[in-house]
C-alpha cells in the first residue's frame, strides 16, 4: 500500500493515546481537514562541513531511498502522512563504512516560505565516527520532516537536530535503528516554530547499542512545543539515557512525553529518562509523561524522573551577591539550565556552535 | 515470616470458599432502566435518588468503554451476565447473633467480630448487595458521629446525603462511576462532627458470595471542621470460574482542618474485576490519605484521587500492588493542586510475578492560581521472573511557575546481594525473598493498623511461595 492510501485508511488518533493527548493530530495537520494530503514544496538541502577546509568525501546526499527502506518504529499516521506529502522529496544521507570527520557535518534544510515536506533516509555505514548537525530553518507555514534509517554497527555518531523555523508548524518524525555496539548521541535543540510536534523513536534491536537522547528546549511567547521520545530496548545489553531540559516562558507550553519499552529477552538493559522543566512565567505550562513498560526482569535498572520548578532563589541570591543584576542572574541560570544538556551533545566544537546559536534565542526571549 | 508458616496460617487464597446462596431477593442477570428503578423501589428511596440513578444508567449505556488500560481484559466483561442486586438477609442487624448463621460463620472465618472487639470503633459488614451487620461504639454515637450503612444513611439523613452525593464523583465522571450511581447498594455513610477525633479505626468489610455477582457499594465520608477519622476496608470473594464485578464509588469530603485516612486491603479472588472510583476533596488545611493495598482481583483499575481545593491542604497516597498469574493491577493516584501552599506525596510500590502485570498510572496537576505547591511522586517496582511485566504511566501538568514537583520511578529485580546476605545468615532462599518483599512493602504496611499489617505480610509470604526454582 502506498503512503497516501495507508494514511487515508487510518482512523483519527485517539486522545487517550498520550502521543496525542496535548497536541491532537488536527492541530498539527496543515489544514485541519484530516482527509486532505496537501501538495508541498521540496526544501532546499545543503550539506557542508563546519570547517570549510574539510572536504566532504565519504558522505553525500542522494535523491531517493538508497537501498532498503528502514522504518523501525513509528506512528503510522504521522510517518505515512509525511511520506505522502513529501512525494518525490525523498533523499538519503549516506555515510560510507569507516567514514570519519574531525569537524561537524552540517545539513541545512531550508523550508522556504510555502508548506514543505521531506523524507530523509539515514544510511550510516559501519564504524563511522562523526557529528551531524541538521538545521531546519525557513518561513514555511507547515514543515514535515521524516528521518528514518539505521546507524551502522560500531559507529559513533553525535546527531543533533535544530528546529528553528521562523513560525508555523513543524512536524518532525524520527524512526531510527541503532546498530550493534553503535554509540549514538541524539540531540534536539528546539527554539523556533509556533508549534512543534516531534515523535522521536529509537530501536535498540542489536546487542550493545548505546544511546543518549538529549533535549534543550526553549519556548517563549505563544509557542507550543511537544516532544515525544520512545526508546525500545529489544536486544540484550543495551543502554539508553534520556535527559530533557525545557525552559518555558511567556504564554508558551512545553510537553515532554517519553516511553521506555524493555522487551522480554532484553537482558541487561539499562535505561533511564529524566525530564526537567523550568517555568519562567506565570502563564507558561510544562507537562511531562515519562512512561516505562518493562517485560524483562533481568535488567540492570530502568527508571525515570521528572522535576519542575522555577528559577532557584538560592542560586539567584548567590549570583546577585556577586554583582549580577537580577536580569543577568536569571539569564545566566536559564542558559546554564539549557547548557547542561547542550554540553553533552558532542564535541567542544559542536558545543561552542550550539551555545552561540542558543544565545541568539535567549536574547529573543528577553525581548 | 517463613513461607511455610504463612501457608499454615492462611492457606491458599484463604477466602476462596463460598456458602450456599440463601437469597431473599435475587434479580435476574442483566441491566435495564427497570432494574435500576426496581432497586430504588425496593429500598423505598426518595424520588431525587431514583432520578439520579436513571440518568446515570443512561449515561452508562451511552458511554463507550475506556480506550486505555487493559482493553483486552475489559472487553471480557459481560454486563448482561451480572446480577445487579441480591439481598441475603432480612436487614441490617446490630448484634452478630441476629445475623443469619451461614453469613455470620463467613464473617467469623474472616475474623471480623474478633477484630471489632479488639481494635475497632465500629463495623459494617456487607454481604452481596447490602449490609448485614452494623455497629458503632456508644461513646462515638454520643459525640454525634454518624456511622451507618449507606442505605440507612439515605433513609435517616436524606438532606446530608443529597447535599454531598455525587459532589466529588459525578456520575458523568466515567463509565463505571455511572454504573455505580445507577445500581449502587450498600457501602458506608459517615459524618464526623466538628472537632471530634475518632481515635480507633472504623471498618467496613465487603464480601461477595454468589456467582456472577456485581457489588456496587457507595461510600460517603464527611469530616467536619477539625475532626479526624480512619476508615479501613477489606474485601474478599469466593473463587469461581465465572466472573464477578466490583465497581465502587467512594467520596470523601474533608472540611477545613480535618483529617481522613482511608485504608484498603483489596483481596478479591482472581475472578473479580475491580473497577473503582475513589476521590476526596480537601478544604483549607485539611488532609486526606489513601493507604491502598491491592493483592487480589483479575483486573484492578483504581486511582485514588484528591482535589486539594483549600489553601494549605495536603494529600498522601501510599499504595502497593501484587500481580500474580493472570492478574493485572492497574493502580495509581491522582492529585489536583487547585489552591496555594498545598502539598502532596505519592508512594507506589508494585511486585509482578508468575506472568502478572503491574501498572502505575498517575496524574498530578498544578493549576495556574496555585502558588507554592510541592509534590513528590515515587514509584518502585520489582519484577520477580521473566514472564512478568511492570509499567509506569505518570503524568505531570504544571501551570504555575512556583510549583516544585518531583517524580521518580524505578523498575528492577531483587538484588542478588540482598539475597546473598540473608542466605549467608541462614535463611533459605524462599524465606529471604519473602523478607525482601515484605521489606519492600514496609512503607505501606507501617501505615496500616497492626492486625492488617500482619495479615498482609502473611499473604505476601504465601504469594512468594514457589518463587524459587
Amino acid at each position: 500500500m502506498d503512503a497516501a492510501s495507508l494514511y487515508k485508511s487510518l482512523d483519527e488518533p485517539d486522545k487517550a493515546d498520550h502521543l496525542w493527548r496535548y497536541t491532537p493530530w488536527k492541530r498539527v495537520h496543515p489544514s485541519g481537514d484530516l482527509s486532505e494530503i496537501p501538495s508541498t514544496a521540496a526544501p532546499k538541502l545543503t550539506l557542508s562541513c563546519l570547517d570549510e577546509n574539510v572536504a566532504l568525501i565519504g558522505i553525500s546526499i542522494e535523491e531517493g531511498i538508497v537501498g532498503a527502506e528502514v522504518l523501525p518504529e513509528s506512528d503510522e499516521v504521522t510517518s505515512s502522512f509525511i511520506r505522502a506529502a513529501a512525494g518525490d522529496s525523498v533523499y538519503t544521507l549516506r555515510a560510507e563504512n569507516n567514514f570519519v570527520a574531525s569537524s561537524p557535518i552540517v545539513l541545512d534544510i531550508d523550508t522556504g516560505d510555502s508548506p514543505c515536506a521531506i523524507h530523509l533516509a539515514l544510511d550510516i555505514g559501519r564504524h563511522c565516527e562523526f557529528e551531524l548537525i541538521t538545521q531546519i530553518s525557513g518561513a514555511a507555514p507547515w514543515t514535515g520532516v521524516l528521518r528514518s534509517g539505521r546507524i551502522g554497527d560500531g559507529s559513533i555518531l553525535n546527531d543533533v537536530v535544530i528546529g528553528h523555523t521562523d513560525s508555523g508548524t513543524l512536524l518532525r518524525v524520527d524512526s531510527i535503528a541503532i546498530g550493534r555496539d553503535a554509540q549514538v548521541k541524539a540531540g534536539t535543540v528546539s527554539s523556533g516554530s509556533e508549534r512543534t510536534k516531534a515523535d522521536l523513536r529509537y530501536k535498540m534491536g542489536e546487542t550493545g547499542g548505546h544511546l543518549n537522547v538529549l533535549g534543550s528546549i526553549l519556548s517563549a511567547s505563544k509557542m507550543h512545543l511537544d516532544h515525544h521520545v520512545e526508546i525500545h530496548h529489544d536486544a540484550p545489553e543495551t543502554f539508553s539515557r534520556l535527559d530533557w531540559h525545557s525552559a518555558c516562558g511567556g504564554n508558551s507550553r512545553t510537553v515532554g512525553t517519553g516511553m521506555l519499552r524493555v522487551a522480554k529477552g532484553a537482558r541487561g538493559a539499562d535505561a533511564g529518562q529524566l525530564f526537567h522543566n523550568l517555568l519562567l512565567s506565570e502563564k507558561a505550562e510544562a507537562d511531562s509523561i515519562p512512561e516505562l513498560e518493562v517485560s524483562e526482569h533481568d535488567v540492570v535498572g530502568c527508571g525515570h524522573g521528572t522535576a519542575n520548578g522555577p528559577v532557584d532563589d538560592d542560586q539567584m541570591f548567590y549570583l546577585e551577591s556577586r554583582g549580577y543584576d537580577t536580569s543577568e542572574a536569571r539569564d545566566a541560570l536559564i542558559a546554564a539550565f539549557l547548557n547542561s544538556t547542550l554540553i553533552e551533545m558532542g564535541s567542544d566544537t559542536l558545543h561552542h556552535w550550539l551555545t552561540e546559536h542558543l544565545q541568539d534565542e535567549l536574547n529573543d526571549l528577553k525581548s | 515470616m517463613a513461607a511455610k508458616e504463612a501457608r499454615d496460617a492462611v492457606g491458599e487464597y484463604k477466602a476462596g470458599w463460598h456458602d450456599p446462596e440463601n437469597a431473599t431477593i435475587r434479580f435476574d442477570f442483566g441491566l435495564s432502566e427497570q432494574v435500576v428503578r426496581d432497586i430504588s423501589a425496593i429500598k423505598n428511596e426518595p424520588e431525587w435518588m431514583t432520578e439520579i440513578r436513571v440518568k446515570a444508567y443512561h449515561h452508562f449505556e451511552n458511554r463507550p468503554m475506556p480506550t486505555w488500560g487493559n482493553m483486552s481484559m475489559l472487553k471480557n466483561i459481560d454486563f448482561d451476565k451480572i446480577c445487579y442486586f441480591l439481598r441475603s438477609g432480612e436487614g441490617t442487624e446490630d448484634d452478630w447473633d441476629d445475623v443469619p448463621e451461614d453469613i455470620r460463620n463467613t464473617f467469623d472465618k474472616l475474623g471480623i467480630p474478633e477484630a471489632e472487639q479488639k481494635w475497632l470503633s465500629g463495623v459494617t459488614a456487607q454481604y452481596e448487595s447490602e449490609a448485614v451487620y452494623h455497629s458503632i461504639r456508644e461513646d462515638l454515637e454520643q459525640q454525634g458521629v454518624i456511622f451507618l450503612d449507606m442505605d440507612s444513611g439515605l433513609r435517616e439523613y436524606p438532606e446530608i446525603v443529597k447535599k454531598w452525593f455525587c459532589s466529588v464523583v459525578p456520575y458523568q465522571d466515567n463509565k463505571f462511576s455511572a454504573l455505580n450511581t445507577a445500581v449502587w447498594s450498600g457501602g458506608s455513610f459517615i459524618y464526623v462532627p466538628k472537632g471530634v477525633h475518632v481515635e480507633m479505626p472504623v471498618q467496613a468489610y465487603f464480601r461477595i458470595n454468589a456467582k456472577n455477582m456485581g457489588q456496587f457499594e457507595r461510600t460517603l465520608i464527611i469530616a467536619d471542621e477539625g475532626s479526624s477519622i480512619h476508615y479501613v476496608e477489606g474485601c474478599t470473594a469466593p473463587t469461581y470460574s465465572t466472573d464477578s464485578l466490583h465497581s465502587a464509588v467512594v467520596e470523601l469530603i474533608a472540611l477545613p482542618g480535618s483529617h481522613i485516612r482511608y485504608s484498603t486491603v483489596q483481596n478479591w479472588s482472581t475472578n473479580v474485576y475491580n473497577l473503582v472510583t475513589k476521590r476526596g476533596i480537601a478544604h483549607k488545611n485539611a488532609k486526606i490519605e489513601w493507604v491502598d493495598g491491592n493483592i487480589g482481583s483479575r483486573l484492578t483499575m483504581k486511582y485514588p484521587a484528591v482535589i486539594l481545593k483549600g489553601e494549605g491542604s495536603h494529600a498522601e497516597v501510599i499504595s502497593v500492588a501484587y500481580s500474580g498469574k493472570g492478574q493485572h493491577q492497574d493502580a495509581g493516584a491522582k492529585i489536583h493542586h487547585l489552591a496555594s501552599n498545598t502539598t502532596s506525596k505519592i508512594l507506589s510500590k508494585s511486585i509482578s510475578k508468575d506472568g502478572g502485570r503491574g501498572s502505575y498510572r498517575g496524574l498530578v496537576s498544578v493549576s495556574p492560581k496555585a502558588e507554592n505547591c510541592k509534590l513528590n511522586v515515587v514509584c518502585d517496582a520489582l519484577i520477580l521472573d521473566e514472564n512478568s511485566r511492570s509499567d509506569t504511566y505518570p503524568t505531570m501538568e504544571v501551570a504555575n511557575p512556583t510549583a516544585r514537583c518531583e517524580h521518580e520511578a524505578s523498575v528492577s529485580k531483587v538484588s542478588d546481594e540482598q539475597l546473598f546476605y540473608l542466605m549467608s545468615r541462614g535463611h533459605a532462599e524462599e524465606e529471604a525473598l519473602a523478607m525482601i518483599v515484605n521489606g519492600f512493602f514496609e512503607p505501606f504496611t507501617r501505615e496500616l493498623p497492626m492486625e492488617y499489617a500482619v495479615e498482609l505480610n502473611k499473604l505476601m509470604a504465601l504469594e512468594m511461595e514457589g518463587s524459587i526454582g
